[in-house]
């Protein structure tokens, strides 16, 4: 079975699917090792490409039963969050005259929570965005601010993604996936 | 934005002093922050009630506290055993919450520590010179959390402070902190953290 995880209404339609197939029998226990692969392919990914560094495994960690939506939880927290920390940066950008200072706070906002949840490229262009403003460089910054929506947008789409097959692994899987 | 969340947390093992849960108030703007550090709390399996909040205000309001320093709280009866702020925060910072904290005139202050994803030697300095028990640098591990309990106003001796550090391992943090936990035993923040020696936390 060739599962291909296009779009959230391709996987939803075949969610009760898998459920059915994971039941009791042996062809849905090559599908779940076939989807744990694939997990951990894509996790790989993100980490050899550098997307998330290993603070992410502590999200991973910190997920069990008490809290079997951790790390779902968490990264959609921080794209809320990061999503009006960018607005407000663009909007500090444009506005006449620059207050570098303000721009600062909100720089310090986002790259405090990609740190925290391990989104390490966002993370290190924050640095390096809050270089330039402290020099006041606004050439800089508007070029470093395009890195940092590119690493945000791409990011967001692969966690998307990975969340999604995480999803349908279900809990057993999930118990022996951290670490690797 | 107001925000108070109170989490019962519990997980017994028996071994640990007294058998009493360590109320937790945990400050911090950022709601990611804020659910990192609850979960850590609550996984550490040491017994923490959280309450969270997201400003120095509304920690101000749960402690019972008035800006004016001239009120004293009427009774000595303190809701939380321990402080865990953020230093960065709007309008009131961590710093501004320590110095309010330890400014009451009831006998014995609550422990504060201040959390920061910045290493900055000076404002380290400045928070402990007012009095800040620890101050520990983001993202928070699990073993930053289990010091916690030895801050708590459960009565208890804090850890004896370590001889200063002249240690000059560069390394992840992670690393870092499993060899000074190897070292020093367990006990004290200096040593597990290279602010005190310039170093940088990748």
């Amino acid at each position: 079975m060739v599962l291909h995880i296009s779009s959230a209404l391709t996987a939803s339609a075949l969610h009760p699917l898998l459920c059915f197939c994971f039941h009791n029998t042996y062809p849905e226990m090559e599908n779940a090792s076939g989807l744990h692969r694939q997990l951990a392919s894509m996790k790989k990914n993100l980490f050899d490409q550098g997307y998330l560094d290993e603070q992410f495994y502590q999200l991973e960690e910190l997920q069990d039963e008490s809290s079997p939506n951790f790390v779902e939880e968490v990264v959609t927290l921080f794209f809320r969050d990061s999503s009006r920390s960018m607005a407000n940066i663009d909007e500090a950008l444009q506005q006449c005259p620059r207050d570098f200072h303000r721009l600062d706070k909100f720089l310090h906002r986002l790259k405090g929570s990609a740190s925290s949840i391990g989104a390490a490229k966002m993370k290190n262009e924050c640095t390096r965005l809050r270089e330039f403003c402290s020099e006041e460089n606004l050439d800089g910054c508007l070029r470093s601010f395009q890195k940092v929506k590119n690493d945000h947008t791409i990011l967001r789409q692969k966690l998307e993604n990975y969340l999604q097959l995480l999803r349908q692994v279900g809990p057993v899987d999930r118990a022996s996936r951290s670490g690797s | 934005m107001e925000e108070v969340e109170k989490r019962e947390e519990g997980s017994n093992d028996g071994k640990l002093e007294g058998g009493v849960e360590v109320r937790v108030l945990v400050v911090d703007d950022s709601p990611v922050d804020r659910r990192m550090v609850e979960v850590l709390l609550k996984k550490s399996g040491a017994m923490f009630q959280v309450t969270s909040v997201d400003s120095g205000k509304r920690a101000m309001e749960v402690l019972g506290l008035s800006e004016d320093k001239t009120k004293s709280p009427v009774v000595d009866d303190q809701k939380v055993d321990i402080i865990l702020t953020d230093y960065c925060m709007p309008e009131m910072t961590g710093y501004d919450l320590l110095k309010a904290v330890k400014e009451q005139s009831c006998q014995k202050p609550i422990p504060v520590i201040v959390m920061s994803s910045e290493n900055e030697p000076q404002r380290i300095n400045r928070c402990r010179a007012i009095g800040a028990e620890d101050f520990i640098i983001k993202p928070l591990q699990t073993n930053d959390v289990l010091r916690l309990r030895s801050y708590a106003r459960t009565g208890l001796p804090p850890p004896p402070p370590p001889p200063p550090s002249s240690s000059s391992n560069a390394g992840t943090k992670r690393k870092m902190t499993i060899e000074l936990m190897a070292e020093s035993g367990g006990g004290g923040s200096e040593r597990r953290r290279p602010r005190l020696t310039g170093l940088a936390v990748a």
